[in-house]
């Protein structure tokens, strides 16, 4: 005996579903079609939000990260001190304080002149890695130039430029920064903070471990230097990325309940083949109960040919699924791979248990009616 | 009536309300019949045999009257237990055969059993298709098979669970007269050798050569034929 007949002995509404099912093929098929489809729109929908999601996330970088302290200006305070960044770096518990000191200047290199925006920074290692030379954990001497610069003035490790009056040699060329940025380096020059003939620092930027800590810093430095007077302004991005984690999730809601509309429309296609079908067989389900068929297995016999369709479309529904995934990931983040992310496989896991609950809950009032039709009536023609 | 009955109508009316007309198709039927007895029922078109049999198979309820399967009242059994009572006491043999057409011939007489996890189903299933002389046609399925081949299977399929009472609506009536002799001649040997109560609905003089006995229904009234000798008796006085 097969696997199979084996199964069909211990469920026996399991034979006669396959074989009902098998008795009208296109029928059957075209139902199956329709909870294929359903299950294919909310997987594939669900994966396209989080395609979308990650995509927006990478473009974002570690912005919900960081925290940048500026001096405010409308209550007359034009620079923060030594001490402003002392009480920083005393309230920060996780993360790099960075002081940054600013200003334009005239960068000529050779023949090429232009404006370009120098920062002084002292470690700029904590905010940028290089990708040719190196970014120092303390910059001393020499100059980072960002890349688009670098790129536009054909700037490598080792030439020499000059800075207003000042040369420098570049030892380290920075990374593209892909991402938002409280502070773009690609069109600028880092110098070493003490070559500023200044005192104080336009900015302070905190760079934290996570998001969380980030805010956690916000609200330390906020108590701290805000106490009496409002001495900085605090910018964080940590909200609005929450606040575009939240439209994501409300995005992703969205597509999926209009792939489960579609599963909807399956529903009622299955509601109907099963009533149009146990009508069809109200005689034999009348025999069936006359020769001592229980009204509840007739229902269990009906509810596992509904089963059997949910079953087999949310199977083929996730073939195609993860089919479209695969292309979409490949299409939008050339990673394929991320189509087995564990939310995605939630999302077809998902729409597979939907499918398969829509189409026995879909099966339940056909079952009911013709279990509960007295045999006799059934069987007279 | 005697208290050997397997199965008993008293007093059973049946009626049909359609619109403002009533219909009385059973007008106080009286009947019983004995393990091992085989009774034939006759009556024009319309009188109510079938009415009567599917009172007696527990797949109707009288409006009126007490049915009664081995001395208990069934009357007013629920769903669940008729349907019980019918899988296990009573066979059926529809006029039309009533087959499953996606299922082989041997499932089909498996059916009534198919619910119930019965490891031994199969075996008598087989049997009892060998003893109807359906051996070879096992696999088949319904529209595989003549209409007296699928008679048969209909028989098998009643006798699945070894019930008590064998209930036949025009079981001869599709048949030529050799198949329906064959079908005769099986229920003669149940009767005898396993002392079911068989009650079939007929026009078929042929089946009324194998009865004990034979009751008319006309209008809803059941009458009783008699036995041929009671007959002369009643005659002779
Ligand atoms: N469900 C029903 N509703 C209304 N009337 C019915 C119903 N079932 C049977 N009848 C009526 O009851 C009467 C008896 O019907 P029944 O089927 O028992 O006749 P029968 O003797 O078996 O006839 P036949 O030999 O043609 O099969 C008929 O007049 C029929 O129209
Ligand atoms: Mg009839």
């Amino acid at each position: 005996m097969s696997a199979l007949e084996r199964l069909y002995r211990r469920i026996p509404a399991l034979l006669m579903a396959r074989r009902n099912l098998s008795r009208n093929r296109l029928r059957s098929g075209l139902a199956a079609l329709g909870i294929i489809i359903g299950v294919l729109a909310i997987a594939s929908l669900g994966m396209f939000g989080t395609t979308l999601r990650t995509g927006a996330t990478e473009q974002l970088g570690d912005i919900g990260n960081e925290i940048q302290i500026t001096p405010n200006a409308e209550e007359g305070f034009e620079r923060l001190t030594d001490r402003d960044v002392a009480d920083i770096r005393r309230v920060t518990d996780e993360g790099t304080v960075v002081p940054i000191r600013q200003r334009t200047a005239t960068l000529t290199r050779g023949e090429d002149r232009t404006i370009a925006t120098v920062y002084g920074i002292e470690n700029p290692g904590a905010l940028y890695e290089a990708s040719d030379g190196q970014a120092p954990e303390r910059l001393r001497q020499g100059a980072l130039v960002g890349s688009s610069l670098a790129e536009r003035l054909e700037l490598q490790v080792g030439n020499r430029i000059t800075l207003d009056n000042e040369s420098f040699r570049v030892v380290g060329i920075l990374e593209q920064q892909d991402g938002i940025s409280l502070l773009n380096p690609n069109g600028a020059v880092i110098v070493p903070i003490e070559s500023f003939d200044e005192s104080g620092y336009s900015q302070v930027v905190v760079r934290s471990p996570s998001g969380t800590a980030a805010n956690e810093t916000a609200v330390a430095v906020r108590e701290e230097l805000n106490d009496r007077e409002e001495k900085v302004t605090i910018f964080e991005l940590g909200s609005i990325t929450e606040g575009i984690n939240q439209f994501f999730g409300i995005l992703n809601a969205f597509l999926i309940g209009i792939g489960s509309i579609s599963l909807v429309v399956a529903g009622v296609a299955i509601l109907n083949v099963m009533l149009m079908s146990t009508i069809e067989r109200r005689q034999e389900i009348g025999v069936l109960r006359a020769v001592g068929v229980q009204k509840l297995d007739v229902v269990k016999m009906i509810l596992a040919e509904a089963g059997l369709l949910g079953f087999v479309g949310g199977f083929f529904g996730a073939i195609l699924a993860v089919l479209a995934g695969l292309v979409l990931n490949q299409v939008v983040l050339s990673d394929p791979l991320l189509t087995f992310a564990p939310v995605n496989l939630m999302y077809i896991g998902l729409a597979v248990v939907f499918g398969i609950v829509t189409s026995v809950l879909s099966g339940l009032y056909p079952a009911w009616k013709a279990a509960s039709e007295r045999p006799v009536e059934s069987l007279r023609k | 009536m005697t208290a050997t009955s397997i199965i008993e109508l008293e007093g059973v009316w049946k009626r049909y309300q359609s619109g403002t007309e009533t219909l009385e198709a059973l007008k106080d039927v009286n009947f019983a019949a004995e393990p091992g007895e085989f009774v034939a029922i006759m009556g024009p078109s319309g009188s109510g045999k079938s009415t009567m049999l599917n009172v007696l198979g527990l797949l109707d309820v009288p409006s009126e009257g007490v049915v009664r399967l081995d001395g208990s009242d069934v009357t007013d059994l629920s769903d669940e237990e008729m349907t019980t009572q019918r899988k296990d006491a009573i066979g059926f043999i529809f006029q039309d055969f009533f087959l499953i057409p996606t299922l082989s011939a041997i499932e089909n007489v498996e059916v009534p059993t198919l619910f119930g996890r019965d490891p031994t189903a199969r075996d008598r299933g087989v049997e009892l298709l060998e003893r109807v002389g359906l051996g070879e046609r096992i696999e088949h399925r319904p529209d595989q098979l003549s209409g007296g081949q699928k008679q048969r299977v209909a028989i098998a399929r009643a006798l699945i669970n070894e019930p008590r009472i064998l209930l036949a609506d025009e079981p001869t009536g599709n048949l030529d007269r050799k198949t329906g002799r064959d079908v005769l001649e099986l229920f003669t040997e149940l009767k005898v050798e396993e002392d079911v109560a068989v009650i079939a609905v007929t026009h078929d003089d042929q089946l009324r050569q194998y009865a004990d006995r034979v009751v008319n229904l006309v209008d809803g009234v059941l009458t009783e034929e008699g036995r041929p000798d009671e007959l002369t008796e009643e005659f002779g006085t």
